[in-house]
């Protein structure tokens, strides 16, 4: 695997590399027509582009990148066998993510697999790992508390409004003022299903602008009491230096709405809503700081079940290498067994059709039961073993165990992939 | 024989409460509510089979003792909630409803059933009295489980109001829904009392041949339909939320606190007693 990060390189470089849609799939191709490489998958988001690749040598995923932009030389990790299959793991998990816990990146990631199948560049040995990847993650969502929590101001508006009111179908949400934060909430408000986004900002031309570009109307400032008694969510972030809401203001609008709830998310600095507000009944008044803590106390909370994951990540990521070296050892073994198992069949009846005659149906069932008991206890030592050294990623004793037995190793599709994940780690940004 | 019908049904009370309560508490078990829910079902069905064997013993006559009364209202509770569920979901109101059902039900497991001093066959003839005790039983069911969804919105209104994001926030469900949810309660219990009160006094004009006698039980009855009368109509004016929260359980204490009066005056009242 090779690739950079929103932790390695900065969004100047981070953009001369991503790649989306049709793009993203002709680049997996590329990297796949590759001589050394085998499989090929590409993982781009805004924050990430890492490919990883089943090759005989690295030097092609390097040039993938290099090929693109040349300054990604220097912002460029690397990782190799075990690593590797971790980092993937962890991406998946959301472990490596800026905001640790986030949703999306599985997605992401299973997009990538998607892309890197339709492009015929994931094989057998993608399609487990990345399974094993997907099978991970959502251990980590239920097992932990990873995801629990809003993790941003605007998360954090959303789920209190949706305590307060549940969905929005038939509500209004209305933005005074044109900052940014404001607008950020609206648009993440938005998935609550509003039916009316309303602007109004103290000058009407930059209101109109913020209005188209979250998708409501804007309305003149002068009738911001009105306003007031038909919104449900009032978002506020003007630069007024005093309290925009006042409240006496707050009383009169909720006299004009017959004391249907309301709520002030108040994320201006200073504050432009009488925090007194909240006092009235039915109405609930934020500000910037409530929200802020929210967000403090999920990050940590996440910090401290990212422990926890991580365990997870590991216990997975052993299992999976401790299988896939099962697995390379498995030809052999079969072979062996297959063999031992034919000459004592032959050997079987052939004793049979000489005393056969003077055994009973017990006596010939015997026969046949002692010598596959003979290759069980033989075998029984060497598959053991055999089973042990490929756990422990030795893949000599194999080899000599074929040659010794005279089994002759048909090429397979394992042993490209071995190499390719070969164990050495090897990672200049992470230290 | 009933009885022992009855402390199955209380099993799976207790059973479905705890599943409730699980899911109350650890919201990603899903499967907990699905359960409480089934298992509820079996109770309410289990208790029903109790409540008609009970019928064949006592020929009715239950209903007019205390412990009676307090068999039928677990049931219309159970009943009452399995339909608001179906209708509107919510099952954390389950982790609430569920566990008063059996403080509801367990003082009516032991000891021996007593005997009214009520005629089997004055009840069997008059329908009008048997339709009179099932109706009034469940309003106050339903009044009952009003006042546990305007507790919980008062704990979640605390939670959101006081900016306490814990646990109990992310659990109840929003503000909105169990105000919405406690308006339609009440707005049904007052239709159902309504009905009862109209049945009652129709047999009070036919036993004691007056239909409004001043009589304590009367009285109290108007006085708790007058309440909830008034909330029902206060919703216009703009009685939301927190308010309307507190006017349902102050409205169930009422109902309640009056019915423990007028158990503590024996002979205060005529109504359930012999009417003769």
């Amino acid at each position: 695997m090779v690739g950079l990060s929103h932790k390695s390189a900065p969004i100047a470089v981070r953009e001369r590399v991503a790649l989306s849609g049709d793009a993203l799939r002709d680049a997996v191709a590329g990297l796949r027509a590759m001589e050394e490489v085998s499989e090929a998958m590409v993982v781009s988001t805004c924050n990430r582009v890492e490919a990883y690749v089943v090759a005989s040598a690295p030097e092609a995923a390097r040039r993938f990148f290099l090929d693109r932009a040349a300054e990604a030389a220097g912002h460029l990790y690397e990782s190799h066998g075990h690593e590797a299959i971790r980092h993937l793991f962890r991406v998946a998990a959301s472990l490596d993510s800026m905001v640790l816990g986030e949703q999306q990146i599985l997605g992401q990631v299973k997009e990538a697999y998607g892309v890197a199948s339709a492009a015929q560049a994931a094989g057998a040995f993608m399609s487990r790992l990345c399974n094993r990847a997907f099978a991970t993650a959502k251990r980590v969502r239920n097992e932990t508390e990873i995801g629990r929590g809003a993790s941003s101001v605007s998360q954090v508006a959303v789920e209190l409004v949706q305590k307060i009111f549940g969905d929005l179908k038939g509500r209004a949400i209305l933005l005074v003022g044109a900052g940014k934060m404001g607008a950020l909430s609206a648009k993440a408000l938005g998935e609550l299903g509003a039916d009316r986004v309303l602007v109004t900002n103290r000058s009407f031309e930059k209101g109109l602008q913020l209005a188209q570009q979250v998708g409501g109307q804007a309305q003149p400032w002068e009738q911001l009491t009105q306003l007031l008694t038909v919104a449900d969510v009032v978002l506020v972030s003007t630069g007024a230096p005093s309290y925009v809401i006042t409240r006496d203001l707050a009383v009169l609008a909720m006299r004009g709405r017959k004391q249907r709830s309301m709520c002030f998310i108040d994320v201006a600095v200073p504050r432009n809503v009488d925090p007194a507000c909240g006092d009235l009944p039915n109405v609930y008044a934020y500000d910037i700081d409530d929200l802020q803590k929210v967000v403090q106390e999920t990050r940590q909370a996440r910090a401290e079940e990212a422990i926890r994951a991580e365990a997870i990540v590991e216990a997975e990521m052993m299992a999976f290498t401790r299988e896939r070296e099962t697995r390379a050892a498995l030809p052999v073994l079969a072979s062996l067994r297959q063999r031992a198992e034919a000459i004592a069949r032959a050997e079987a009846e052939r004793t049979l059709s000489l005393v056969g005659g003077k055994l009973d149906e017990k006596g010939r069932k015997s026969v046949e039961a002692m010598a596959q008991a003979i290759v069980n206890k033989l075998l029984h030592g060497p598959t053991a073993r055999l089973k042990e050294a490929a756990a422990q990623g030795d893949s000599s004793l194999p080899g000599a165990a074929a040659e010794l037995f005279g089994i002759e190793e048909e090429p397979q599709a394992g042993r490209g992939e071995k190499r390719g994940a070969e164990v050495v780690a090897l990672s200049e940004h992470k230290r | 024989m009933s009885i022992q019908v009855l402390r199955l049904a209380a099993l799976l009370y207790a059973g479905a409460a705890a599943a409730y309560v699980v899911f109350f508490a650890r919201p990603r078990h899903v499967r907990a509510a699905t359960i409480g829910g089934a298992l509820l079902a079996v109770a309410f069905l289990v208790h029903a089979i109790g409540i008609g064997l009970g019928c064949k013993e006592f020929g009715g006559t239950e209903f007019f003792t205390q412990r009676g009364s307090l068999v039928l209202l677990g049931w219309l509770l159970a009943g009452a909630y399995l339909v608001m569920q179906r209708l509107y979901g919510l099952p954390t109101v389950g982790a609430f409803v569920t566990p008063l059902v059996l403080v509801v039900l367990v003082p009516t497991l032991f000891g021996q059933p007593g005997q009214s001093e009520v005629d089997p066959d004055f009840i069997r003839s008059r329908w009008l009295l048997q339709a009179h005790i099932a109706v009034a039983v469940l309003g106050v069911a339903l009044f009952a489980i009003a006042a546990l969804v305007a507790v919980m919105y008062l704990l979640q209104e605390r939670e959101v109001k006081g900016k306490h994001f814990g646990a109990l926030f992310s659990r109840l469900p929003s503000l909105e829904s169990l105000d919405r949810l406690n308006q339609r309660l009440v707005r049904a219990g007052f239709l159902v009392f309504t009905v009862a009160l109209l049945a009652g006094t129709l047999v009070a004009s036919q036993v004691w041949k007056r239909a409004w006698e001043w009589d304590p039980q009367q009285v109290r009855a108007l006085l708790v339909w007058i309440l909830y009368g008034a909330l029902v109509q206060v919703r216009h004016l703009g009685w939301h939320g927190r308010r309307f929260a507190l006017m349902t359980i102050a409205g169930f204490a009422l109902l309640v606190g009056s019915w423990a009066a007028l158990g503590a005056f024996p002979g205060a009242t005529r109504h359930g007693g012999t009417y003769q």
